[in-house]
């Protein structure tokens, strides 16, 4: 009789992520590529966009990551009473976790794991390049004394070459968190750096919103937003 | 008019105690909450209209009495906000600056029926009856001209359109349920008509005298007593409490026949259902994935034992989720923009020249939070629609809708997001829906978001009346039982109603008490 729901409108064929990176590395996990997700990205793309909306439709992208990291946590069985009276098999969150974010740009994702995760720890952590080596350099990390019973949400909003994000996950490990109980979590992937990272860290799980066409000469994401801390922070 | 002539003739006849019995149902009462005054459904369960509004279409000189004769209607139905008094002077033409300036000089021929628009006043008198909203225009006596707003009507059963000519025009004639004129000596008129004038519209008395002589007369003469001869009761311009009376009598009798016509049809509407016609599939719901974080929401938000501040938080997150899912209904188009660093990035947008969002009170506003963090930047509207405690039947209490859809003109491309907990029986839902097609929103452009849905429930009658309509839920219940509720604002013992199981309880409740 009636005409079924519209299925989510694909996104267009030249941004799918297969086209960018085909298959996918086992640890790689991306947002459903939908119009609508599509049409997030634009808006934060565009260079034209005031800050205010970056803010907001960044923030939106970055709940619906948050959320599909969750989804990777474990749950245990547990039922309920409803007001009504009626039993309900439900499960329970099981497991302590924490955010990590990578300063400077990593904090912006902060607010909105914070809507998803009421009063969560959050870490930080400081990487730099080296001037003179040109390797990315560890200047600052302060985490939850409890770090390695937790598992850890480790945000940054952009993978490019995943130099900085390496570095992070060498730093988590070193506090004695397993890889298996991270999960990283950024809104733009390039292939390359989604390859060097899941290469290196096969059993750490990678969300990300959208995987893009790749990197230019300057080590920024093609087509990208441009620099996430700086719009979202200092213009 | 026969048949109307025999009705009042009936009234009269009628012996006292029955005709009182029927009065006092509708008298005017005060000090009563606003629930008994609320408008009952207009539809039937296929979501069509069952009945027109009441139009009365009172006319008579200027000065007559008609606005009298209106009131007295409007007080002895009941004062219920569902009447309306729709005024021939709104509808004067918009005039030129030359007509301006004579009409200041009291040279302007005010009472010649082409000085109103009478197809405009016809169209809004059509969608009024068809219970439709409509935008009549506001006509400023002290700048002689028609105001660039207008004012928004809708959600009248019964209307009363009074002027001078609201007898002359054959179109208007022809959506009259009763046709009333007032019948006044013309000296009464003129003194009328100078009191008025002078006090109400600041005008001299020089000047209403020539204008008397020169228009109002004659036209009276020449136009409006001649449609005295299409009323259906004539009415004395003064001491004319029995008339009136009676036209009421008449009145109360013809809604009393329409509103039984639907009566426990829609309360629950599950009892109408024939049993066989329940499947899931019917439904075309658009259900979220169920994912271990969303189950594990929806355990902490069923448990009966979730304090209040987790109930909250966990609503909030869950209606977010929600309405980024439903986001999937809005049509999309492609995008090219420029990045940061000097590539274009080929992505899409939002196709939608309107988008807003109504929620039913109370329980639709569990859900407004989250629609928030999706669309911060959108109107959102609200209806109030209550069940009646006697009969059970659902009730428009208030409507609130966003400009978009109030306007005719933008409604029909307006997205609507219509947000509730729950379709348990689903009249409000359907109430809802059918006032958001009356004002002229599409189907197809109305996404009606909720937690939770009752497989047994009204979502099928739902389905059945308006395919179109989109139904996004996070999630399916198996069935509805009847529970008591006890109502400390209602002088009644209290009320049944529908529990969804397992369900989430009173959603409305448990989220702001």
């Amino acid at each position: 009789m009636a005409t079924p729901p519209a299925p989510p409108q694909p996104s267009m064929d030249m941004n799918a992520n297969s086209k960018h990176m085909n298959p996918l590395p086992a640890s790689v996990f991306t947002l459903p590529q939908t119009a609508q997700l599509e049409a997030l990205f634009t808006i934060i793309r565009d260079k034209d966009t005031a800050r205010g909306d970056f803010l907001f439709y960044s923030d939106r992208i970055i709940r619906l990551l948050v959320e599909e990291g969750l989804n990777h946590l474990p749950v245990i069985q547990r039922t309920v009473v409803t007001p009504t009276g009626a039993s309900y098999d439900g499960v329970g969150f099981e497991g302590k976790i924490c955010g990590v974010s990578i300063l400077r740009a990593g904090e912006a994702m902060e607010a909105g794991l914070r809507e998803v995760c009421r009063s969560v720890r959050i870490g930080k952590i400081l990487i730099q390049r080296d001037e003179e080596t040109a390797l990315p350099k560890l200047f600052y990390s302060k985490f939850p004394n409890d770090i390695a019973s937790r598992y850890v949400l480790l945000l940054d909003p952009m993978l490019a070459t995943g130099g900085s994000a390496i570095k992070a996950v060498e730093v988590l490990m070193e506090h004695d968190v397993p890889e298996e109980r991270i999960i990283f979590i950024n809104l733009i992937s390039s292939p390359e750096g989604l390859r060097k990272f899941s290469d290196k860290f096969p059993k750490l799980k990678i969300i990300t919103g959208w995987i893009d066409e790749g990197l230019n000469e300057k080590a920024y994401i093609i087509p990208g937003l441009g620099d996430f801390g700086e719009r979202r922070y200092c213009e | 008019m026969e048949s109307r002539l025999r009705a009042m003739k009936e009234d009269l006849a009628a012996p006292i105690s029955s005709r009182r019995s029927s009065f006092m149902a509708w008298e005017a009462k005060k000090n009563t909450v606003l629930v008994s005054h609320g408008r009952p459904p207009w539809y039937g369960e296929d979501g069509q209209r069952l009945t027109d509004a009441f139009v009365i279409g009172i006319a008579g000189g200027s000065g007559s009495g008609k606005t009298h004769v209106a009131r007295q209607i409007v007080s002895a139905l009941g004062n219920i906000p569902s009447i309306v008094v729709l005024s021939q002077d709104s509808f004067y033409k918009r005039h030129t600056p030359e007509e301006i300036e004579l009409a200041f000089a009291s040279l302007f021929d005010f009472d010649h029926p082409d000085s109103i628009d009478m197809p405009l006043f016809a169209q809004c008198l059509s969608d009024l009856k068809q219970c439709k909203q409509t935008n009549v225009p506001v006509y400023s006596f002290a700048e002689h001209q028609r105001l660039d707003e207008t004012k928004y009507l809708y959600g009248a059963s019964v209307i009363i359109a009074e002027g001078i000519m609201a007898l002359q025009d054959p179109a208007l004639r022809s959506l009259y349920d009763l046709k009333i004129f007032v019948q006044c000596d013309s000296d009464l008129m003129l003194a009328r008509r100078l009191s008025r004038d002078v006090k109400e519209r600041g005008r001299d008395v020089e000047g209403i005298l020539g204008q008397y002589l020169r228009y109002v007369k004659p036209s009276y003469d020449n136009f409006v007593h001649p449609t005295s001869a299409h009323a259906d009761i004539i009415v004395p311009g003064m001491n004319n409490t029995v008339a009136i009376e009676l036209i009421t009598t008449h009145v109360k009798r013809q809604m009393e026949g329409r509103a039984h016509h639907f009566r426990q049809k829609l309360a629950t509407p599950r009892i109408h259902l024939p049993a066989v016609a329940a499947k899931f599939e019917d439904f075309k719901l658009d259900v979220l994935k169920m994912t271990p974080q969303l189950q594990g929401i929806f355990t902490i938000i069923r448990d009966a034992n979730t304090s209040k501040q987790d109930f909250i938080f966990f609503v909030d997150r869950l209606s977010t989720i929600l309405v980024e899912h439903a986001m999937a209904h809005l049509p999309y188009e492609p995008a090219t923009v420029m990045t940061p660093i000097g590539t274009l990035a080929h992505g899409s947008a939002v196709d939608a020249k309107n988008v807003c969002g109504v929620l039913i009170q109370r329980s639709g506003g569990a859900l407004e939070r989250g629609f928030r963090r999706v669309l911060n930047d959108v109107p959102v509207g609200s209806l109030l629609v209550q069940s009646d405690s006697s009969s059970g039947e659902p009730l428009m209490l208030q409507v609130k809708l966003p400009t978009y859809v109030r306007n005719r003109n933008t409604a029909k491309d307006t997205f609507v997001f219509l947000l509730d907990a729950q379709i348990g029986t689903g009249a409000a839902a359907f109430m809802a829906i059918r006032i958001l097609l009356d004002h002229g929103v599409p189907q197809d452009h109305i996404i009606f978001v909720c937690f939770l849905v009752a497989r047994d429930g009204g979502v099928l009658v739902i389905r059945r009346a308006f395919p179109g309509v989109k139904i996004v839920c996070a999630a399916v219940d198996d069935n509805m039982e009847e529970g008591w509720l006890d109502d400390p604002n209602s002088e009644a013992l209290g009320r049944k109603f529908w529990l969804m199981q397992p369900g989430m309880g009173q959603i409305g409740d448990r989220y702001y008490l």
